[in-house]
């Protein structure tokens, strides 16, 4: 199983680095995996995204769609892949601890 | 007849029987039934394959290793010539000496191509590991066979039948081994041919480079 | 891995044994060991690890075929190293066919013999899928789009919420509240499919093509119950599954009694549904069956639409997706789109049918178990794109759009990444 070290924290990872075990997510893991991709600081924009992700994956099981990401927040589409230049689910689904969407993504 | 001359002709007819064996199988087997709508000529395909596709100036893996390509081509080109001259020496193993010596020299170049060819083999890490014996068998056989038909055209009655029992083992072992590119090679060609023509990929002059 | 067994063993081989035609064969005894591909594939080319060699790959199938169905190879094995199908050669199967190919087939064309070398990889492929060993996360990928009829799982309402929404977005753009985006219309000269990732995460590349419709005034619609233009079994090539991807798409188009069926800017979806596809229900199809990307093509031919390529300034590079080039043989319109709706088009060197793969092609991107080698074959992309100079990278597959999304971020490129159905919109005077 491979892992990522991050700040002398080590995680389990798929090869595409989503965590495995998704119930060991929490905030800190959330910073601390925004770091590795480059985004230094989660700002509240950041978190209302990460949260209404987390809530659905543990409601339903998996990411929701970008509408209900749009919707829950306020944001703009644009806004939402410029916080997470990885994309929505590279970068926020990641961030917020889920395992990786199939797919083309 | 001496022996060597039924040798050959029995190496001969097996090596035909045995190529006639393949080239039954391809056929029975047939071309390929494509149930999607066609957008280009699978026939302008199969012959762009065999001529322009062939092209060093189209085909990266001639240009970017030029070297190896002519090599190869006279190598083939010295086999070709080898295999008339198997024909001919049935009826005179004696040829004019204004044309023997082009010939000779030919052969002895080709083979040592083919050798270089074999020593690239032995001695490059990437092709080692994709070699198998029959790469080498196969190597050496056709080598041999360029080299003794060009020592038969200098020196006929002491060489013609160690030369008849080579050219023998290589027709014995053609239908058997990697040889068999010889008609393989053509199906393959006539199939992705058929494949990119169907397709409208090839000829690719027709899309700009 | 699991362990083989003589049922898996006699599934994988059954694969080997059963010719429709001669092209197997053909290519399963004609490579010669010369090698020269080795630098026509952007595995070798980035990691210089000679198990990469496509060669290589042929060699795994066909020393598997020479073992069991020839002379030679079942009378002297060692003499042409045939090799038995054993849990040892299943699991480099799985690591080279898999983990190793993008099926890009840019070998192929180059090849000194003619050995369709990526079809070979297929068949290869289908005797692991046969036996059971597709890795893990392409084989959910495919058993999504299988149970839920979309290859992200995404239901019916959630699919009807985004492209309300983007029809929203398409009559705000278009400031016309009769713009609109059809769902379920029989009768339509279109059937349009989509890529499940636009809706899911990506959905203005929707609202694009409804622009290109909307100005183009085209009679289309979208259907909700199948719009996946993707076929994940035609990478994991378990020709059963494929099959029936395949018939539910022709069933739809029955079923909406469309004229002509678009497939939306996905490679291996054009592929698979253009070509492939008759082949997986063994049908003709009697409708036609176009990209998108030819479809806008012959809007700007005929003066459909009016694009003014003053409206993007900034310097254009276009990705080829192999599936269009290689597999497809559109090459031209393309370019031809873009000639028309930009100022500025710099081509990659090499481009058209020589291009590289961007590296996440032949189900690459959907496999987590591959992951550090995409990255690092993308190399060779990177370098191509940054050549050009270019702020924009167009291409026409959302599958490429993924990796060079990633890819723009993991070499800090700094591109902008585009469906050519996005660059036609922004050309489009409102």
């Amino acid at each position: 199983m491979p892992t990522i070290e991050i700040e002398e924290k080590v995680f389990e990872i798929d090869g595409n680095g989503f965590l495995t075990k998704p119930e060991i997510w929490d905030g800190e893991v959330a910073r601390l995996i925004a770091k590795y991709d480059g985004i230094n600081e989660l700002t509240d924009q950041h978190w209302a995204v990460i949260n209404i992700i987390r809530n659905n994956y543990e409601e339903k099981g998996m990411a929701p769609m970008i509408r209900q990401i749009c919707k829950g927040t306020g944001l703009k589409l644009r806004q939402i892949y410029e916080l997470f230049p990885l994309g929505p689910a590279r970068g926020a689904c990641r961030v917020a601890g889920l395992p990786k969407p199939d797919g083309c993504v | 007849m001496t022996w060597y001359s039924w040798l050959a002709i029995a190496s001969l007819a097996i090596c035909l029987a045995g190529c006639i064996y393949h080239l039954i199988r391809l056929i029975k087997l047939g071309k390929p039934k494509d149930y999607s709508r066609k957008s280009g000529s699978p026939g302008s395909g199969i012959i762009y394959s065999f001529t322009g596709a062939m092209n060093p100036v189209n085909k990266e893996s001639a240009y970017l290793n030029l070297p190896t390509y002519i090599a190869g081509v006279i190598y083939h080109m010295g086999t070709f010539l080898a295999i008339i001259l198997f024909f001919v020496f049935f009826f005179t193993t004696t040829l004019n000496k204004m044309i023997t010596l082009p010939l000779v020299l030919f052969l002895f170049l080709s083979a040592i191509f083919g050798t270089g060819i074999l020593f690239k083999r032995v001695t490059d890490k990437k092709l080692k590991q994709l070699s198998n014996p029959d790469d080498y068998i196969s190597n050496m056989l056709v080598t041999g066979f360029q080299a003794a038909t060009g020592i038969v055209l200098l020196i006929p009655d002491a060489s013609y039948p160690v030369y008849m029992v080579i050219a023998s083992l290589l027709l014995l072992y053609l239908p058997v081994g990697k040889l068999k590119h010889a008609i393989y090679f053509f199906a393959a060609r006539y199939h992705i041919g058929y494949f990119y023509g169907w397709r409208n990929v090839w000829p690719a002059a027709k899309h700009s480079r | 891995m699991e362990k083989t067994d003589d049922i898996k063993i006699k599934r994988g081989l059954d694969v080997l044994n059963s010719h429709k035609d001669s092209k197997l064969i053909s290519h399963l005894n004609s490579c010669v060991h010369c090698g020269l591909c080795a630098k026509t594939c952007l595995y070798y080319l980035t990691t210089k690890d000679e198990r990469f060699i496509p060669a290589r790959k042929v060699e795994l199938v066909s020393s598997i075929y020479r073992r069991y169905f020839t002379f030679t190879g079942r009378t002297f094995p060692g003499l042409v190293k045939a090799r038995e199908l054993d849990d040892k050669t299943v699991e480099e199967m799985v690591d080279l066919l898999y983990g190793a190919c993008v099926m890009c087939g840019r070998c192929v064309q180059h090849c000194s013999i003619g050995v369709d070398i990526e079809y070979v990889v297929r068949k290869g492929r289908e005797m692991l899928a046969e036996m059971g060993y597709v890795p893990g996360s392409l084989q959910s990928t495919v058993k999504a789009a299988l149970e839920t009829g979309n290859n992200m799982g995404i239901s019916y309402e959630d699919f009807v919420d985004t492209v309300e929404w983007m029809e929203e977005e398409l009559q705000d753009e278009c400031n016309d509240t009769e713009a609109r985006i059809p769902l379920n219309e029989h009768g339509k000269n279109v059937l349009y499919t989509l890529n499940p990732r636009e809706p899911k995460f990506f959905p203005l590349s929707i609202s694009a093509m409804a622009k290109v419709f909307y100005a183009a005034k085209e009679s289309w619609t979208l259907s909700t119950n199948m719009y996946d233009v993707t076929n994940y079994a035609y990478f994991s090539s378990h020709p059963g599954e494929a099959k029936k991807i395949a018939q539910r798409m022709y069933d739809e188009m029955h079923k909406m009694k469309a004229k002509r069926l678009v497939l939306g800017e996905c490679g291996h979806g054009v592929r698979s549904n253009r070509w492939e596809a008759s082949n997986y229900i063994e049908k003709e199809f009697p409708f036609e069956a176009i990209t998108s990307v030819e479809l806008m093509a012959e809007y700007i031919r005929d003066g459909r639409i009016k694009p003014d390529k003053e409206r993007i300034k900034d310097t254009v590079t276009l990705h080829d997706p192999c599936n269009l080039t290689r597999g497809s043989g559109v090459i031209k319109e393309q370019r031809y789109i873009l000639k028309n709706c930009v100022n500025d088009l710099v081509e990659m060197t090499p481009h058209g049918t020589d291009n590289f793969c961007c590296g996440g092609g032949g189900g690459q991107l959907a496999m987590s178990e591959y992951n550090d080698r995409r990255l690092k074959i993308a190399e060779l992309k990177i370098g191509q794109i940054r050549k050009t100079g270019a702020v924009i990278v167009a291409t026409p597959c959302h599958n490429c759009i993924d990796q060079l999304i990633q890819i723009n971020v993991t070499y800090n490129l700094n591109v902008q990444i585009k469906t050519l159905a996005e660059i036609v919109a922004d050309s489009l005077p409102v």
